[in-house]
């Protein structure tokens, strides 16, 4: 029996249905175990991996067989205690860690827990996600927020994790110069943990002048417009060696193609470190003779592990400031779950868009991402008026257009 | 001025195998360079053949390496002290000792950080345009030439280059009690860097290759399991379940020693989540692998080049019976050109032929 607790309404969730349909529906909770806590949902991103779901209903090896809640970056506020917990009372505020694994294998016993095989992970088939209004989840993979940190940002550790598990395998610190393939939602959270880590410069590559710029405000040393084009790639490390000003230590591919991993692998010098981050093809063509022979090694990396209580600190301290990163805001209701994801599948500028804030109506609040095509999204209802806010460049303004009339413009 | 050394009256013409076109060696006159303070010159007695002198024969190339003039040949040597310069101390006429080839700047960072392999002024024999060692002598500093113990014969001395290569590997891949190792291709390489890793104390180690007869070899090398593979990369996961299965375990480290698409896709598949593949053989320039899933694993890819502070070890492995190489020496040959043309034929056979060896 659990201690606190609300009474009970029915509990919905953003379900995936089909090919690129999502509704929202009732999701009836599992009961709360001794070592579980029951959230209220109150800040939920959507990650490219959920695109690519709706869009396709598989990713790697992982297909969506029967209806399967989506979402997985969250933050909430705790209503429920199992018996057993200790460090957590209704009211507190905590993001989640996402993946449950078996505590019983060789890896997890090791500390690489996130290579589990037995691993439950929010929205990765067969398990349930969490863009729903309430989800139960275990006590210690719910971290305390602190007072200065809001729910948005503490859903913003998730793909911020990435980011600080990759610095980490890739031993970033104040001797290491880093060079970033991609300046999408992913890159860019390796910038700030880039930074964070000591890195003392940065340098960031994309074919998007738009992410570029970001990354420039987000702190970016240097940033260099690439193609697509392999034939560029001699070319392209020449200007990357140039705008960095001194060797690559470490390359972070957080784009994951041919081009990319091929263009990392020759920018980064003699016995320094490619760490591919994104998950882009499963067989790559690049050029891995000449860069072992140079030693340059080949780092990879799934998800994180042990790495919330760092971002929280990050951020609390201020160290790392992910709030420039969100740009997007939407309701949780039926039209605004579809609209939110179909924004981001229709493509566009990857500025990584992301977490939640109360609306009008209820306290769930998705973000689109665009990863697979580029579009360009700049906009966001306002809570208090529903009037639409352009959103260029992280300057917002006012223009009043009724939602879908907005859309047809861009 | 230097210490010891025969009388200039009796000072023969030293004598070289030169590589002075394709597929053309030639004994010819070989002139050193005059003795520094710090270098030793050395009787040369026992050099090996190496897959990249073969390669160098038979193409004038090495990856971005070009052959443009006449370049004296080998690599692998062991030989005795002739003669020492001025500030030489730990050496003197008479020690036999094995040579390391590699001779590094220590004034960039890689080298002061101890990644002297990677020096980008390295001055290696028989990488042009730098000479080799299949010669009657040559000088080379002295902190490069390892004394041998007494019961290290030459022909061991000289195998401590291809051995370095398989101790660099397992060193960084973190080979020990505890690591199940794969090895992809049971070629000179793979047998060095198979008795490398029982040295460092692999508990299982299992190796493949397409050919029966290499595969016997390593049997009676010690390898706990052989699976004899296709080149066929349609066979990969059949063959993958095949090494489990022998290997009784999870793969945690495995060294491609051969490093082409189907080895090293076959080793991203075989290798267990966070383990390790080490590309040690240089096949293939581009590569198409299933790179992403092995990343996803979190399988890393380590790369090797060549060796550093490899000599001691490796010396010690053979002094101390921890590692025999004598069964990988399987012809031996005399320096005459004939007798050099027909070991690199030899050698360039591959088949029975593991380490072909010059007595001098």
């Amino acid at each position: 029996m659990g201690k606190g607790g609300q009474s009970h309404e029915e509990n919905m969730a953003a379900w995936l249905v089909g090919i690129n349909t999502l509704k929202i529906q009732p999701f009836k909770l599992p009961p709360l175990g001794p070592h579980d806590v029951k959230v209220r949902m109150k800040a939920v991103g959507i990650c490219g991996s959920d695109v690519h779901f709706l869009k396709t209903l598989r990713l790697a090896d992982f297909v969506v067989k029967e209806p399967m809640v989506i979402g997985h970056e969250c933050a909430g506020i705790i209503e429920e205690v199992g018996s057993e917990v200790k460090n957590l009372v209704p009211g507190d505020r905590v993001a989640l860690e996402p993946g449950i694994s078996c505590w019983r294998c060789n890896l997890c016993k090791e500390g690489r827990y996130n290579l589990c095989d037995e691993m439950k992970f929010f929205a990765t088939p067969p398990v349930h996600g969490s863009l729903a209004r309430q989800v139960v989840h275990p006590a210690d993979l719910c971290f305390k927020l602190p007072d200065n940190l809001s729910l948005e940002e503490g859903a913003m550790c998730e793909p911020l994790s990435v980011a600080v598990h990759a610095c980490r395998r890739a031993d970033i610190g104040p001797e290491t110069n880093v060079l970033i393939m991609g300046a999408g939602p992913i890159g860019l959270v390796t910038i700030l943990a880039a930074r964070a880590f000591g890195a003392p410069r940065i340098v960031i590559v994309d074919v998007d002048e738009h992410r570029l710029s970001v990354a420039k405000d987000l702190g970016a040393d240097g940033v260099v417009k690439v193609s697509t084009n392999m034939q560029d790639i001699p070319e392209e490390v020449e200007k990357i060696c140039e705008v960095m000003g001194a060797a690559v230590h470490v390359s972070f591919d957080c784009a994951g193609f041919n081009k990319t991993m091929s263009t990392a692998l020759t920018a980064t010098r003699a016995g320094g470190r490619v760490c591919l981050v994104g998950l882009g093809h499963n067989e790559m063509t690049v050029p891995l003779t000449p860069a072992a022979a140079r030693e340059v090694d080949i780092i990879g990396i799934f998800r994180y592990k042990n790495t919330w209580p760092l971002c929280i600190e990050l951020l609390r301290s201020g160290k790392i400031d992910v709030k420039p990163l969100i740009t997007h805001r939407f309701g949780f209701s039926q039209e605004e779950v579809e609209e939110a994801f179909e924004t981001s599948a229709r493509g566009g500028n990857a500025i990584k868009s992301s977490s939640g804030r109360l609306t009008r109506e209820s306290g769930i609040i998705g973000v689109a991402l665009g990863v697979t095509n580029p579009l360009v999204v700049g906009w966001w209802r306002s809570p208090k008026d529903g009037t639409v806010h352009c959103a260029t460049k992280g300057q917002a303004e006012r223009v009043h257009l009724p939602a879908r009339q907005w859309k047809q413009t861009l």
